[in-house]
């Protein structure tokens, strides 16, 4: 497995290299130590984990996060910091405190490996999850559970569970990278999740509504309309 | 007063009423059970009379109490306090005495068929006024053990109170002191730097050995210093340069240091950590912010009998995280003004662009 170390101090990104040659199975294909030079590698690299420290110069590792277009799995490496040891709690894959006790990385990267068999394998070009930042929230939010993105003028909107954060991206550019089984442009504002449709009705207007589950109504426009129904009845 | 005070003194308000009415009521109970079934009085006006004489007791009690909150006499010495039970307890003890003795319930009090059963010769010297007296003694006496059973109660609701707040305040002072404690040993620079240490353990274990030395002077240094200690600037250099040390390990070449400081100038005395906090902000909220980093620069300067001090930083244009050097700043202005008054002077100035310099100026100490 392709990993990264992203940490501003290097004596902390050669321990952990070294730490990481007892794990023949996690390549370390790089490292960065900072946001900038982070970000320009791991869209070239892709790699499938990252190791990412939460305070480094030019942004903390949350930024780097939402910068992102390829999500690969992270590990949070800290110091000290409680925020960023509360903002697990929320949610994420683990954590570790520096200086890293080999016995916790074992655990961590048991973690990695069973979170990877878990889940299906996907064309790469797909996006499986999202980082998204929300005020003093963080959340790592898995596509499949949104049942709804809706275009804010720059920002999405998302639907998730009872939560709708926002997110600094493009509704159009996204869209590319949504798994076409599963999202559904119904009109010029939003992408629609298949799964979470309840029923669809014939509005009075001739238009198609789709009724989500927990979610609003969504009006199917009329060019979209015929679409949608091939997509249906397969 | 605060929210919590307010239920313990209804508590306690409710108690008193509770114990009033009980007791006089109990001391009047036992009376009339005298009077009916001993003496075998008419229970009727027997239950009248006692009754208004429980009720006035009890009226009279409550506005002694009273009497004594106002002229606060729970704070006098215990003779002094003695001496004035009894004294009151005879003043307000006479009127109902005399009372009691034009009353039909005097009877109660009499001690005439006792005498006249064991010592028939005193039973004559028994005359009016004595009985009077007797009356009065008698009430005096109920006085005399209700206004110390009040004042037991009292005191021995403050000294549960003081305790209380005693062990209140010392838990207090603790975390306190736990708090200066912690924000002195910098949590943050430690833990990355015995991530350091422990990766230098392999590269480079001379300088393992280095690092470890330089982390035991800082750390001894902030642990053994006090608020109001004075250090000469020489003193607080070397303990700096141990920290820098450190810091510049952890930074490899984005920390650059540059340390100008005349002989004359490093004689001076100055407030203990006082220059390294401003050295520790100028890292964390410069050259740590920044991805290239950048030169930290030290330097001081006597002028007019005043000792200048500053450290300068690059900083990002745009600051990253909202700042929390507030606190140590604010904490090193604090103690400068208690040592120093109005005479020393810490600043912040951001009218470079993109560089922060903290100026210190104190008087130098003859």
């Amino acid at each position: 497995m392709k990993a990264m170390i992203i940490d501003d101090e290097p004596p902390a990104r050669r321990e952990l290299r070294r730490l990481l040659t007892d794990f023949p199975w996690v390549e370390v294909v790089g490292d960065a130590g900072n946001v900038d030079q982070a970000a320009e590698m791991i869209e070239s690299l892709t790699p499938g984990l990252l190791f990412l420290d939460i305070q480094m110069p030019g942004g903390s590792g949350f930024d780097l996060l939402t910068r992102l277009e390829h999500l690969p799995q992270v590990i949070f490496t800290t110091a000290y910091d409680e925020h960023a040891v509360r903002a697990f709690e929320v949610d994420a894959l683990d954590y570790l405190l520096k200086p890293i006790d080999p016995a916790r990385l074992a655990e961590a990267l048991g973690r990695v490996k069973s979170a990877e068999a878990a889940r299906t394998p996907q064309p790469d070009a797909v996006l499986e999850q999202i980082f998204v930042r929300d005020g003093a929230r963080c959340w790592f939010v898995p596509l499949r559970e949104v049942r709804l993105l809706s275009s804010e003028g720059n920002y999405i909107r998302l639907s998730w569970g009872k939560s709708k954060p926002l997110l600094g991206r493009a509704l159009a550019a996204l869209e590319q990278r949504l798994d076409p089984n599963r999202f559904f442009r119904a009109n010029r504002r939003q992408i629609i999740n298949l799964d979470f449709i309840e029923n669809v009705e014939l509005g009075v207007n001739g238009r198609l509504h789709a009724q989500l589950r927990d979610g609003p109504e969504v009006e199917i426009s009329r060019r979209q309309a015929r679409l949608f129904k091939t997509k249906m009845s397969i | 007063m605060n929210d919590a005070s307010l239920p313990a003194r209804t508590k306690s308000r409710q108690l008193y009423w509770i114990l009033q009415v009980a007791g006089w009521g109990l001391y009047t109970l036992v009376k009339y059970i005298g009077a009916a079934t001993v003496l075998g009085m008419p229970w009727g006006t027997t239950a009248l009379e006692l009754a208004i004489f429980g009720c006035v007791g009890l009226a009279i009690s409550h506005w002694l109490r009273n009497f004594v909150r106002r002229r606060q006499w729970a704070a006098l010495s215990i003779p002094k306090l003695a001496t004035r039970i009894v004294v009151a307890s005879f003043i307000v003890g006479t009127p109902l005495g005399i009372a009691t003795q034009i009353s039909d319930v005097s009877a109660l009090q009499d001690p005439g068929p006792v005498l006249h059963e064991y010592a028939p010769a005193l039973r004559a010297s028994v005359t009016v006024p004595i009985q009077a007296l007797l009356q009065i003694a008698n009430w005096a006496f109920l006085y005399m053990i209700w206004l110390t059973i009040y004042f037991g109660a009292v005191g021995l609701r403050e000294y549960r109170t003081a305790r209380l707040e005693q062990s209140e305040l010392a838990r207090a002072l603790q975390l306190a002191e736990l708090r200066l404690l912690k924000s002195q040993l910098n949590p943050h620079f430690l833990f990355n730097a015995l991530n350091t240490v422990r990766s230098l353990i392999a590269d480079n274990p001379s300088r393992a050995q280095n690092a470890v030395t330089r982390l035991a002077n800082t750390l001894r240094y902030t642990l053994s210093s006090r608020q109001d200690e004075l250090v000469t600037l020489s003193q607080e250099l070397d303990i700096v340069s141990d920290y820098l040390q450190l810091e510049s390990m952890r930074f490899e070449d984005r920390l650059r240091i540059e340390t100008h400081v005349p002989e004359d100038a490093a004689a001076v005395h100055i407030p203990v950590m006082l220059l390294q906090i401003l050295v520790e902000n100028a890292i964390k909220h410069g050259i740590a912010e920044l991805p290239s980093g950048g030169l930290l620069r030290i330097s001081a300067v006597l002028q007019n009998e005043m000792l200048i001090l500053q450290v300068e930083n690059p900083r990002p244009l745009v600051p990253i995280r909202a700042t929390h050097e507030g606190i140590g700043l604010r904490n090193a202005q604090d103690r400068l003004r208690l040592l120093f008054g109005a005479r020393a002077s810490l600043d912040l100035d951001l009218s470079k662009p993109a560089v922060t310099t903290a100026r210190l100026r104190i008087p130098v100490q003859k």
